[in-house]
C-alpha cells in the first residue's frame, strides 16, 4: 500500500502542471460524489441539503435563488438546492464510468488478450461478431436497447453501457496483445515449457494493461458525455433522480428564469471531461514512449 | 487488382448489413408490452374477438424469424411497415424527416472543413507559438463539450441575450427560401460542427508540420515565396487528401450526433421522429429510423474504406 503511494507521488510529480491540476480535479469530483452518497446513507447527517426538499414549497425560501450562504450554488425553479443536485448527478456519472472501465478492463481486457494469444476460429468468430455490434452509431444502439428496458435506474443505466463499452476494450486488448506476443520474453517462456494459462495471466496481461488504461481514461470521458446526452433526452436514470444530465434538460426549460442549473452540471460535465482526456492523453504517450524503448 | 478489393468488401459490407438488421429486429422486438395494447382504444381490451382479428392482420402470430424475413424483405422494397400508434408509413416519416437531418450534417461538415483549414495550417506554421498554443486549448475544450451543451449555450448566447436568432424550430427551403432556412439551420449546425471541426484542425496541423519540414518547401523560401503562398499552395495541397477523406468519414458520425441536436433545436428532423417513437414505443418506428441510421453509418463507413484503399496503395495489399 505505501508502496503504491510511493509510485503515484512519483507519478504525480512528473506531470506537467495542467495535468496535475486535471488529476486535483478529478479525485475532487470522485470525493464529492462520494460524500454525497454517504449523506443520503446517513440519513442526510452531513451538511449537504436534501437534494429533492422544495423550501419554497413551506414558505422558507423563494424559488431560484442566486448564489447565498445558504445555497452556495443558488437554487432551481422548485427552490432545490443546487449544490445538492450537482452533486449528486455527480455520483450517477461516476458509476456509470466507474462500471464501463471496469467491464472494459476486466472483461474486455481477458477477452481480447486471450482472443489475441490464442488465435484461431475462436478469435475469428468474436472479432466478426463485435464488428457488427461497432457498425452501429454508439448513440442509436444505446437508444434501440434503452427503449427496450422499461426499468431505468442507475443499476440498468450502468450495466447497459457497461456491456456496451466492453467491444473496444476486446479490440485494443487485443491489438496490443498481437505485439506482445511475439517478443522475446513471451518466447523464452513457451521455449521453457511454461503454461500458457500462465503466460497469458503472467506476461501477456501485465503488458497490455498501460495501454488499456490509458484508453479506459479517455473512454471514461467519453462515456460521460453519452451518459449525459442520455439523461438530457429523459432515457438516462429517471427525474427526480438528479443527474448532470437531467439537470440540463429541466433547465433548458426554464431558461428564461435561471442558467444556474444549467451552468453547473454544464461546467462540470465538460470539465470533468478535459481533465480525464487531458490525463489520459499524458498517460498515453507516455506508454507509448516506455513500449517503443523496449 | 482494386476488382477483387472491391469484391471482398461488398461481400462483408451485405454480411455487416444483414446482422445489423437482425440485431435491429431482435432487440426491439424484446420489448415489453404487447404492441396490440397500444393500438386498442381505451376499453377495447374486453373485446377478445377484435384482439384476435388484429392479431391476425398484423400477423403477429408467425415466429421471429418469419416475421424478421418479411421485414427485411419488405425493407429491401421500400417499405418499412406502418406505424401502430399513427398509422404513418415508416418509410414516409423518413422522406418527410431527412432532408432536415441531412441538411444538417452537410452543413455542420461543410463549417468544420472550411473552418478548420485555415485553423489547422497557421497552428503548423509556427508551431508552440501563442496562436497554435490557443487553438489547442481550444480544440481540447471542444472536443469534451458535448454537443447538446454546446446547441444549449448557443441557444442562451444567440437567443436570450442577443435575440439574433430563433432558437427553435425550422423553415424549409421549399417555403422560405435560403436565408430564412439558415437563419434556424446555423446554429445547431454550429453544435454539432464543434467536435469534428477540433478534430480536423488536429488532424491538418500534424499533417501540415510534417509537409513544412520537405525539402520543396525550403526551396520554396530559398526563392523568397511568400509565407502565406508557401504555406496555401505548397503545403497544403498534399494534405488535403487525407483531410477529404476524413471529413467523408465524419458524416457518417454525424449522422447519428443529430438526434440530441434536432431535439435540443426542436427540429423536425429523423432524430426526434426516434426520439417520440422511443416515448411512445412505437415499435415499427423505432425498427425502421434504427435500421435507417445504422444502413446508412454502414454504407458511408464502407465507402470511405475503399476510398481509403483507391488512394492509398498500400492498404490495398492488406
Amino acid at each position: 500500500m505505501r508502496r503504491l503511494f510511493h509510485r503515484f507521488g512519483t507519478a504525480f510529480l512528473a506531470m506537467p502542471l495542467v495535468v496535475k491540476v486535471a488529476v486535483l480535479w478529478l479525485i475532487f469530483i470522485v470525493v464529492a460524489a462520494i460524500y454525497s452518497r454517504l449523506d443520503r446513507l446517513f440519513g442526510q447527517a452531513l451538511p449537504l441539503q436534501d437534494p429533492f426538499y422544495q423550501p419554497f414549497l413551506f414558505g422558507e425560501a423563494r424559488p431560484v435563488e442566486g448564489p447565498s450562504s445558504a445555497h452556495y450554488l443558488g437554487t432551481d425553479v422548485l427552490s432545490r438546492d443546487n449544490l445538492a443536485r450537482l452533486l449528486h448527478g455527480g455520483w450517477v456519472s461516476l458509476i456509470v464510468a466507474a462500471t464501463v472501465v471496469s467491464f472494459g478492463l476486466v472483461f474486455g481486457g481477458f477477452i481480447g488478450a486471450f482472443v489475441g494469444y490464442t488465435r484461431g476460429k475462436v478469435e475469428t468468430v468474436t472479432m466478426a461478431a463485435l464488428d457488427v455490434i461497432l457498425a452501429f452509431p454508439p448513440l442509436v444502439l444505446l437508444l434501440a436497447l434503452v427503449a427496450v428496458y422499461k426499468v431505468r435506474n442507475l443499476t440498468m443505466i450502468a450495466l447497459v453501457f457497461g456491456v456496451l463499452g466492453i467491444p473496444t476494450y476486446v479490440r485494443i486488448a487485443r491489438a496490443s496483445t498481437l505485439g506482445v506476443a511475439g517478443r522475446e520474453f513471451v518466447q523464452a517462456a513457451e521455449a521453457i515449457g511454461t503454461k500458457r494459462t500462465t503466460i497469458l495471466f503472467r506476461e501477456i496481461i501485465p503488458n497490455i494493461m498501460p495501454a488499456l488504461f490509458a484508453y479506459a481514461l479517455i473512454n471514461a470521458g467519453y462515456v460521460i458525455v453519452i451518459e449525459g446526452t442520455l439523461s438530457y433526452l429523459g432515457l438516462s436514470v429517471q427525474i427526480p433522480e438528479p443527474t448532470w444530465g437531467n439537470m440540463i434538460n429541466e433547465g433548458r426549460r426554464d431558461i428564461r428564469q435561471t442558467i444556474l442549473p444549467i451552468f453547473w452540471p454544464g461546467l462540470f460535465l465538460t470539465t470533468s471531461v478535459v481533465s480525464l482526456n487531458l490525463v489520459g492523453d499524458w498517460l498515453q504517450q507516455r506508454v507509448a514512449v516506455r513500449s517503443s524503448a523496449l | 487488382m482494386f476488382g477483387k478489393v472491391l469484391a471482398v468488401r461488398t461481400v462483408r459490407l451485405i454480411a455487416t448489413l444483414f446482422a445489423v438488421s437482425l440485431l435491429t429486429f431482435l432487440l426491439v422486438e424484446q420489448l415489453p408490452g404487447d404492441p396490440i395494447l397500444a393500438i386498442l382504444p381505451p376499453g377495447g381490451l374486453d373485446d377478445l374477438e377484435n384482439i384476435e382479428r388484429i392479431r391476425k392482420e398484423l400477423r403477429l402470430d408467425d415466429p421471429v424469424l418469419t416475421r424478421y424475413f418479411r421485414w427485411v424483405g419488405n425493407a429491401l422494397q421500400g417499405d418499412l411497415g406502418k406505424s401502430y400508434i399513427t398509422d404513418q408509413q415508416v418509410s414516409d416519416a423518413i422522406k418527410d424527416r431527412i432532408p432536415v437531418t441531412m441538411e444538417l450534417a452537410l452543413l455542420a461538415t461543410l463549417i468544420a472543413a472550411v473552418l478548420a483549414i485555415p485553423i489547422g495550417a497557421l497552428s503548423a506554421y509556427r508551431e508552440g507559438g501563442y496562436f497554435d498554443r490557443a487553438m489547442s486549448a481550444f480544440t481540447t475544450a471542444a472536443l469534451s463539450i458535448p454537443g447538446f451543451l454546446a446547441g444549449i449555450f448557443f441557444i442562451w448566447l444567440f437567443t436570450l441575450k442577443f435575440n439574433w436568432l430563433p432558437s427553435t424550430g425550422w423553415n424549409r427551403i421549399t417555403d422560405k427560401g435560403l436565408l430564412a432556412n439558415l437563419q434556424t439551420a446555423i446554429l445547431p449546425a454550429a453544435a454539432l460542427a464543434l467536435a469534428p471541426l477540433a478534430v480536423n484542425a488536429r488532424l491538418i496541423r500534424a499533417d501540415m508540420i510534417g509537409t513544412l519540414k520537405e525539402d520543396y518547401i525550403l526551396s520554396a523560401k530559398a526563392k523568397g515565396l511568400r509565407d502565406r503562398y508557401i504555406l496555401m499552395r505548397h503545403a497544403l495541397r498534399p494534405s488535403s487528401l487525407t483531410a477529404i477523406t476524413v471529413f467523408a468519414l465524419q458524416l457518417g458520425g454525424l449522422i447519428g450526433g443529430t438526434v440530441v441536436i434536432e431535439t435540443v433545436f426542436a427540429l423536425p428532423g429523423l432524430g426526434t421522429r426516434l426520439i417520440s417513437g422511443i416515448y411512445q414505443r412505437d415499435v415499427m418506428m423505432i425498427q425502421g429510423i434504427t435500421l435507417f441510421i445504422a444502413t446508412v453509418y454502414v454504407v458511408v463507413n464502407a465507402l470511405v474504406d475503399l476510398l481509403y484503399a483507391a488512394l492509398d496503395p498500400r492498404i490495398r495489399r492488406q
